[in-house]
């Protein structure tokens, strides 16, 4: 797995805990922006693209909260 | 400000004038957010004789207060506004990632007042907030608005609240649609948004919202997470979704079968129960910060809704459609709530106005002359055709637009059959098949007919008494969860009897009623895995830590009383009297025919104990319904 690379894990359901846990991780607020992971939602086709920032510090918090484990494999792979 | 974004957006639509609106200290204690904010500014600036749709009504959007962060499913957004459908207090709370939105725009909420000359959206990028042209979209289908708002403003993950057909031709029931697949379904507020010439509100947001104390609220989430996954609803649920319910409402004999005409449908299990879930679920979906997923990617592949692709089989619509019009499949279900989702129409009000019209074709009160087509259960074409005729007010859907009660009054010898209570067409289950604090909830829910204002967290659906107690049913935990289960130790005595694994109903719909405004002020979501498992001391715990604004579980559960009490006041001046707290007739005069429920009708005398007990411990006069003053004082509402 590499940084930037844009996937789509499959599984994901869309929730959105990994960014939102990454954020307040790292900083004081919740800012999808600050997110070291992303996730690109397309609601009308229901699927969901993961990617990584170059910033990514693979501490592996957001693949603890995941909850269907799909970063889990992702994140193991750096 | 911490937790919050700070301010409320305040649109007039009369003059075209945008402002920013804030609250003072107090009455963000007093109210919160979510429902509790918009209960307050529907009830302080919409007049009560007005009709919904003039330009005077208000229209308000307003996100939980927990919504934008990570605790689990803290997603939802209230809209309020005074109802087209009852002419009382319209609500409806919707998840999935538009609140988030806005409040990472900068927005807590926002207000629409007036009316528009023109048909318009709203834009609101962070602070950047435009009034728009929607001509080139009014006329479109919702689905089709979204591409087209979209792709005019080069972005993808645009949030979009909109309205389709239904809510421009100002059908009572109309909803307000939440992106392509949710809505704020029930109460009609489609309408509203419609008499404003307002299609959509469009939302992007890219600001951060601060956390008051990072640490404990980080420890209270992960406290939150962890009790939500032990919660015995969770593994179901997220296999399931909310087509759990499907298997013991058959069982029961409670589903509303041919507009509540039988309580039983002989193939349900084999044709359009949860046996069928994976057989066309791909995976599941979620809405923003839902650890559940309790939504479902639904793919057909074969038969005559071969390559239909939709974010469905959720229960409600599953019911209304498949119980309540006798359609006999899952994919056609599935079909009926993407036209619903086009035309921005209520799915519960819908399948509930096209089953009462279903029954009074089937009893010769209209004929294939007036409707222009048979209208036999479960034909598929023929719901379809009724749905455009009802979304565009063409030919009988003009008449059947207005809501089944307005409709019976038109239609000479219909109102036996038209199930409502107070103007909102009933859900879900039939008491006289499942009675429990659920289907007794529909009485006293301040928005008429519905399921989702009162819930026992504790109920049993392995259970079903016979005779009916009425003024208690069974609970459905084991005593190690009862001891777990977050109510304060007085109500748990008044609820529970522990010897008798008893639940006082009229006890238990005070504390859920009182417990869903919380959750809907919050923002956290009301599936039983949640409102099993997280209560009001972690949810007080989370919201000071949040925004540093000290609050206690007794004092958020006050405010959830406050609120509930607030829109009860709304709707005794909007002209609700205590005897519109009744059921059908049907329920009260016609034995189920078969089934478990065989044999079981409703018990006028002792429901009205049941009520007159619920009335006594809400603080609320006997004789009127209305809170006593002292109720009012207590809670600071005189």
């Amino acid at each position: 797995m590499t940084k930037g690379i844009v996937i789509n894990p499959g599984k994901c359901t869309g929730c959105t805990i990994c960014s939102l846990t990454c954020t307040i991780t790292y900083n004081n607020d919740f800012n999808l922006n600050k997110a070291h992971i992303k996730i690109r939602k397309n609601d009308m086709e229901g699927t969901f693209l993961i990617s990584f920032s170059s910033t990514c510090l693979t501490c592996g918090k957001c693949a603890e909260v995941c909850p269907t484990g799909c970063l889990s494999m992702l994140v193991a792979s750096f | 400000m911490c937790g919050y974004a700070g301010k409320f957006l305040d649109i007039d639509l009369s003059s075209l004038s945008i402002r920013d609106l804030t609250f003072d200290e107090d009455t963000i204690k007093k109210y919160i957010g979510g429902v509790g904010i918009a209960a307050k500014l529907v009830y302080d600036l919409v007049p009560s004789d007005i009709d919904a749709l003039e330009p005077e009504n208000v229209l308000c959007f307003s996100v939980g207060s927990l919504v934008g962060t990570n605790v689990p499913t803290a997603c939802r957004t209230e809209v309020s506004a005074k109802s087209p459908a009852t002419g009382l207090f319209g609500t409806s709370n919707s998840g999935s990632f538009w609140g988030s939105e806005l409040k990472f725009a900068g927005y807590d909420g926002v207000i629409i007042r007036g009316k528009s000359q023109e048909p318009v959206y709203v834009y609101i990028n962070n602070n950047n907030v435009e009034i728009l042209s929607a001509s080139h979209v009014w006329g479109k289908d919702c689905w089709q608005t979204i591409e087209v708002l979209r792709r005019e403003l080069e972005d993808e993950e645009l949030q979009i609240a909109l309205i389709g057909p239904g809510g421009e031709n100002l059908c009572r029931f109309a909803s307000i649609e939440n992106g392509p697949y949710d809505a704020w379904g029930r109460t009609g507020l489609g309408a509203v948004m419609g008499s404003k010439n307002l299609k959509a509100v469009a939302v992007r947001g890219s600001n951060s919202i601060k956390v008051y104390d990072k640490k404990e609220f980080i420890k209270l989430v992960n406290q939150a997470r962890s009790s939500l996954n032990n919660s015995p609803f969770f593994g179901p649920f997220s296999k399931f979704g909310t087509m759990l319910a499907t298997v013991p409402y058959y069982e029961f004999g409670a589903l509303p079968g041919r507009n509540f005409q039988t309580g039983v449908i002989d193939d349900w299990l084999e044709t359009r129960s949860r046996k069928l879930v994976h057989q066309y679920s791909k995976r599941g979906i979620s809405c923003m910060a839902c650890p559940i997923a309790c939504a479902h990617w639904v793919e057909v592949k074969e038969g005559p809704y071969k390559g239909l692709r939709i974010k469905d089989m959720e229960v409600t619509p599953l019911i209304g459609f498949a119980a309540g019009c006798d359609v006999n499949n899952i994919p056609a279900v599935a079909k009926l709530t993407e036209v619903c989702q086009r035309y921005g129409i209520d799915m519960v009000s819908a399948a509930g106005t096209i089953a009462f019209t279903m029954e009074l074709f089937q009893r010769k009160i209209i004929t294939e002359q007036e409707i222009g087509f048979k209208i036999d259960w479960g034909n598929e074409e023929g719901i379809f055709k009724l749905l455009e005729m009802i979304a565009k007010r063409e030919g009988i859907g003009d008449i059947l637009a207005e809501g089944t009660k307005a409709a019976a009054q038109i239609i000479p010898g219909a109102q036996d059959y038209a199930i409502h209570i107070k103007g909102l067409e009933i859900p879900m289950a039939d008491p006289r098949g499942r009675w429990s604090t659920w289907t007794f909830g529909t009485l006293t829910n301040i928005r008429g007919g519905d399921h989702l204002r009162n819930r026992n967290p504790v109920e049993n659906l392995r259970f079903n008494e016979n005779p009916v107690p009425y003024r208690t049913e069974k609970f459905g935990l084991s005593d190690e969860l009862y001891e777990e289960l977050d109510i304060f130790e007085g109500e748990k005595e008044k609820i529970f009897d522990f010897q008798t694994r008893d639940v006082n109903i009229a006890a238990m719909s005070k504390w859920a009623e009182d417990l869903i405004s919380v959750y809907n002020t919050l923002g956290v979501c009301i599936r039983p895995p949640v409102l099993q498992s997280i209560g009001p001391n972690l949810l007080s715990k989370l919201y000071t830590s949040l925004t540093g604004i000290d609050i206690s579980a007794e004092e958020l559960m006050e405010a959830g009383e406050r609120i509930w009490n607030l829109q009860k006041l709304f709707n005794i001046r909007a002209g609700e009297k205590i005897e519109d707290s009744v059921f059908p007739k049907r329920f009260y005069e016609e034995e189920m025919g078969s089934g478990a429920s065989k044999g079981r009708k409703l018990d006028r005398v002792k429901v009205q104990e049941v009520l007159d007990d619920y009335y006594e411990i809400r603080g609320w006069d006997r004789k009127t319904g209305i809170p006593r003053e002292e109720k009012l004082k207590q809670l600071g509402l005189v």
